[in-house]
């Protein structure tokens, strides 16, 4: 999932200066979990911006499990709001940066050939697994997954330095890293897990540099299309 | 005056090296002033790159001055702020101006340093780039394409022997050892204890490498609590602590010059490893005094 936070009110409010009529739109998806565009976030970001002044012509929240990020969703639901899309000054999107622009591109501008202002209501901070309640940042979608060697920890998430071969000197004495000491390093899981594996072998060979072209971005994907029917 | 470090890292020389650390700025004084008083009396000049994640006056340039003052550099290169292209380019270049010996370091967080926002490159690290040096030196560049003019460095390395927990540390070092280097300096050493440990077991994976042993300065028993409970991999012993600690306002440096004097004469003595680099951090004319209290400078 998209780990994300609510962006300051002031800056979401400084977006609007010059926009009376709004459209708010949430996601089902990450934005519910981590509570930044569910219902209850959506409800409470419409009674902000009519308390200063805005004109809410649609409060959009859609159901959990629907994603914003995800087109032919985003796209069905918009439609039915289609007048109010059509007559807003601003779209306010309650979701990640990839809901964002999967709104701004392939609905309003290439289903409804519409050019909008529309604005972030939340910060991403990556992608994340976890939960209930406590997330954490897993994996960087480097492109080439490593887990296999490194005993399903990634070093590139985990470790504050993202090295492949080992801790650096900064490892404290509690197996604490030392740019965040409230966390583990990597490495000493790692190596704790080999070791109870019985394949701490694999923690002496040496890992090649990382092929980072295959984070070159933009990344893109051709699938074929789910049934949603 | 070239002393070619790695003829003496081949000899049977207890090995003395310094750390130099650049200026935050262009005023070079103190450094060259330095690298005169230390010239005659170590084997090189090892230059921090951004110690700390502290911008400063960069590695290689400060390499150069001691070339140009008659020293021989050790030119560290930290994996923080490069990546393979700029690590690569800077080693041509310190290649062609003389520049032989490097120490190839991960770097310091930038959460350490002065420029917390910046973005880390880490783009290849400590080990990967002991590789990277091994192909330059065959002639090729880490993509594999030729080289237009050779490059030959010395490749020096870090361990922290008294790493708690050691093994993980032990076992990047193993790498270190099987990507093939000439030295290794370690961080901070008081228990020597530790570092015999330490020199066992890379002695037993390759006895070619020269080991120098961490000297860091004490200054008073702050400074050692400080490193204590800051420096990962540092273990002052309470007794050296508490030998500082009573001694009177003052006169730290000079306790600090006795001890650090005492542990290198017993590493020599002992035969623990084969050299020393001393890490002054600031007071690097006090190396001289150093190298005296120990016993290897007579005057």
């Amino acid at each position: 999932m998209i780990g994300q936070v609510k962006k300051p009110i002031e800056e979401i409010l400084d977006y609007l200066d010059s926009k009376k009529k709004i459209v708010i739109y949430g996601c089902g998806g990450c934005a519910t979990v981590f509570h930044t565009g569910g219902e209850p976030e959506v409800n409470e970001m419409k009674d902000i911006l009519i308390e200063n002044g805005k004109d809410i012509l649609a409060a959009i929240s859609p159901p959990f499990g629907e994603f914003t990020c995800y087109a032919p969703w985003s796209k069905k639901r918009m439609n039915s709001y289609k007048k109010q899309i059509n007559d807003c000054n601003a779209i306010l999107m309650l979701c990640c940066g990839d809901g964002l622009q999967v709104v701004r591109e392939y609905i309003l501008e290439n289903e409804f050939g519409l050019t909008k202002s529309i604005y972030p209501a939340t910060n991403p901070v990556g992608h994340m697994g976890g939960g209930p309640s406590l997330f954490r940042e897993k994996c960087i979608q480097c492109g080439e997954c490593e887990l296999g060697k490194v005993s399903g920890i990634c070093p590139m998430t985990q470790c504050a330095k993202g090295l492949l071969n080992g801790p650096c000197g900064g490892t404290k004495k509690d197996g604490k890293c030392e740019v965040n000491p409230d966390n583990d390093c990597a490495w000493v899981l790692i190596y704790r897990r080999l070791k109870e594996l019985g394949e701490l072998d694999k923690m002496r060979e040496i890992i090649q540099p990382k092929d980072w072209s295959k984070m070159q971005r933009p990344r893109e994907l051709e699938v074929e299309p789910l049934s949603l029917e | 005056m070239a002393k070619q470090f790695r003829k003496i890292l081949k000899s049977d020389k207890f090995i003395i090296t310094a750390e130099i650390g650049p200026v935050k700025g262009t005023n070079v004084k103190k450094m060259i002033d330095d690298i005169e008083i230390l010239k005659t009396k170590v084997d090189a000049l090892n230059v921090t790159d951004n110690q700390s994640a502290v911008m400063r006056y960069p590695s290689l340039g400060t390499c150069l001055l001691i070339k140009e003052h008659g020293e021989e550099p050790i030119f560290q290169i930290t994996c923080r702020d490069r990546n393979r292209l700029s690590i690569q380019a800077d080693l041509l270049f310190a290649f062609s101006r003389g520049i032989e010996n490097t120490l190839c370091l991960t770097g310091d967080s930038l959460k350490m340093g002065d420029h917390p926002e910046a973005k880390p490159v880490y783009d290849i690290d400590s080990v990967q780039l002991i590789q990277l040096i091994h192909n330059l030196n065959s002639g090729k560049d880490l993509s594999g394409n030729n080289l237009d003019g050779r490059v030959d460095f010395c490749i020096g390395a870090s361990a922290t022997p008294s790493a708690d927990p050691i093994e993980p540390q032990l076992i990047k070092f193993e790498k270190k050892l099987k990507a093939g280097i000439d030295f290794v300096q370690t961080q901070a050493v008081y228990n020597l204890d530790e570092l015999k440990r330490f020199v066992d077991y890379s002695r037993n994976i390759d006895k070619s490498v020269k080991i120098l042993a961490g000297i860091v300065l004490l200054v008073g028993a702050g400074m050692a609590k400080w490193m204590n409970e800051n420096i990962p991999g540092i273990s002052v012993p309470q007794n050296l602590i508490d030998k500082l600690a009573k001694i009177p306002k003052g006169e730290g440096l000079s306790k600090g010059i006795e001890i650090a004097g005492n542990l290198i004469k017993r590493i020599k003595d002992e035969k623990i490893c084969d050299g020393v680099h001393i890490m002054a951090i600031g007071k690097e004319e006090k190396v001289p005094d150093i190298l005296k209290a120990a016993g290897i400078l007579k005057i």
